[in-house]
């Protein structure tokens, strides 16, 4: 516990150096007021441009999925670009060899960011919220979006080699959390092609706000993590 | 001679490290959510997917591509081989731009936009002042996460007013900044006299100031100065 304690200290005083860690604290709170306050000044100016009802309030709850996303997102995003730096100057490889091993490096990059995100949003995303979400949607909701940063993370870490391909990755890997989108604007059947997604089902949750939905979700965020982390610990 | 052979290397670069086969998987995927969206928002839709994917992939990757050059090394070779900063900035930009061009280009066909030789110019201009960017932020970076925060600000300075004067909704005097000048070509408009002066001037204070980033960034390499 010590060992990943201070692996996960390090990484911190690594983001700091480069003042990640306060960009990374400071994006979810940023982000929440601009969506709180800004979105809604933005749908009046719109309505009232267009002389239509509504804009992008059927959206919403669209945006609140999104926030929920987010911290998940960043956090993970962080680590992982952390670790494909360790992974590019080969100290992850001493990493493992250290008492920290394996699975300690994958609990201090990986487990305890997720952890956070998780809290974070369970704190954020009530203060910041659109529409009005149930304590347990805003549990779903960030448990969800943490899944999906793990996701996330996992795709960087496994299908790339270097920073570079990282970045070609994390353009790629960000496309996932699009699957949200798709119930709120294709009502046709062929919204399930994108079924494999765990951001669809989510987005089918909220959309036609049936729980039941959040299962599939996650059902397939483990499968893709556990497909992921296996690749991974081959990889190293 | 050397120009080509850096060119070619830059290609032969971004082959290997698969950001030929991103593009095909993200030109898909934009074809596909441009042919799915109503036909009077394909125009728009097309517009904002070239100006914020192809015309800008350099200040996306240019972090990327540099940090990974130093951790191979591969800069301590320019400083001491005959390459000057002027030709790898160069081959750096056209590389970067081809890839632009070609997306653009499949993704204005999909989108049944007018004007396809204005929309790859502005493009082409576009990408040579992101990537001239990228570079300059790229030459004073020592990791990724860094790379990342310091393109936050640039992104909010070059996307904000360009989206706003794509809707028209930025004051007439900003139709003079260098990016919405692009924004207004990648929009299939002929821009002004005065813009296009405008923008070559900034590509050309870019290019000067990119060239003495490089430069520094040569001859710091291995922890002295040459």
């Amino acid at each position: 516990m010590k060992t990943i304690r201070l692996s996960f200290f390090q990484m911190l005083a690594y983001m700091r150096r480069d003042r990640m860690l306060f960009a990374a604290c400071l994006a979810p709170v940023l982000a929440g007021f601009l969506f709180r306050f800004a979105i809604p000044l933005l749908e009046a100016a719109l309505t009232d441009w267009f002389h239509v009802s509504a804009m992008i309030a059927p959206y919403y709850a669209l945006i609140d999925i999104f926030f929920a996303m987010l911290s998940p997102a960043m956090f993970c995003f962080v680590s992982a670009m952390v670790s494909l730096e360790e992974a590019d100057e080969k100290t992850a490889a001493y990493l493992f060899v250290t008492p920290l091993g394996r699975n300690g490096y994958l609990a201090a990059r990986l487990g305890i960011p997720s952890v956070a995100a998780f809290l974070v949003t369970s704190v954020l995303l009530p203060v910041f919220k659109l529409t009005s979400l149930s304590a347990v949607d805003i549990i779903l909701l960030a448990s969800g979006g943490t899944l999906q940063g793990i996701i996330t993370s996992l795709l960087i870490l496994t299908f790339s080699s270097n920073k570079l391909e990282g970045m070609a990755v994390t353009k790629l890997s960000t496309l996932m959390v699009c699957g949200a989108a798709i119930p709120f604007f294709i009502k046709h059947d062929v919204q399930y092609a994108l079924s494999p997604l765990p951001s669809f089902w989510i987005g089918k949750t909220i959309c036609e706000n049936a729980l039941l939905y959040m299962l599939p979700a996650f059902i397939l965020s483990i499968t893709w993590i556990c497909f992921l982390l296996k690749r991974f610990l081959r990889k190293i | 001679m050397r120009l080509k052979s850096l060119f070619l290397l830059d290609m032969r670069f971004q082959a290997k490290h698969g950001f030929y086969f991103l593009y095909i998987v993200l030109t898909t995927i934009y074809a596909a959510a441009l042919l799915a969206v109503p036909e009077s928002w394909q125009e728009k839709t097309a517009v904002i997917l070239i100006f914020s994917d192809p015309a800008s992939m350099g200040l996306f990757f240019m972090g990327a591509i540099v940090l990974l050059e130093k951790s191979q090394h591969t800069p301590c070779a320019f400083a001491v081989s005959p390459v000057r900063p002027m030709e790898y900035i160069i081959a750096k930009v056209s590389s970067l731009s081809a890839i632009s061009l070609v997306v653009a280009a499949i993704l204005a066909l999909a989108a049944s936009v007018d004007n396809l030789h204005i929309i790859l110019l502005g493009t082409a201009i576009s990408s040579v002042i992101f990537t001239l960017l990228g570079i300059i932020i790229a030459t004073k970076i020592i990791s990724l996460n860094q790379f990342i925060l310091w393109t936050v600000p640039i992104e909010i300075v070059c996307f904000v007013p360009a989206i706003l004067h794509l809707f028209k909704a930025a004051p007439a005097w900003l139709r003079y900044y260098p990016i919405n000048v692009c924004m207004e070509m990648v929009s299939g408009y002929t821009p002004s006299a005065i813009g296009i002066f405008i923008v070559i001037a900034g590509m050309a204070i870019l290019f000067i100031f990119s060239k003495y980033c490089v430069l520094k960034m040569w001859n710091s390499m291995g922890g002295v100065k040459l």
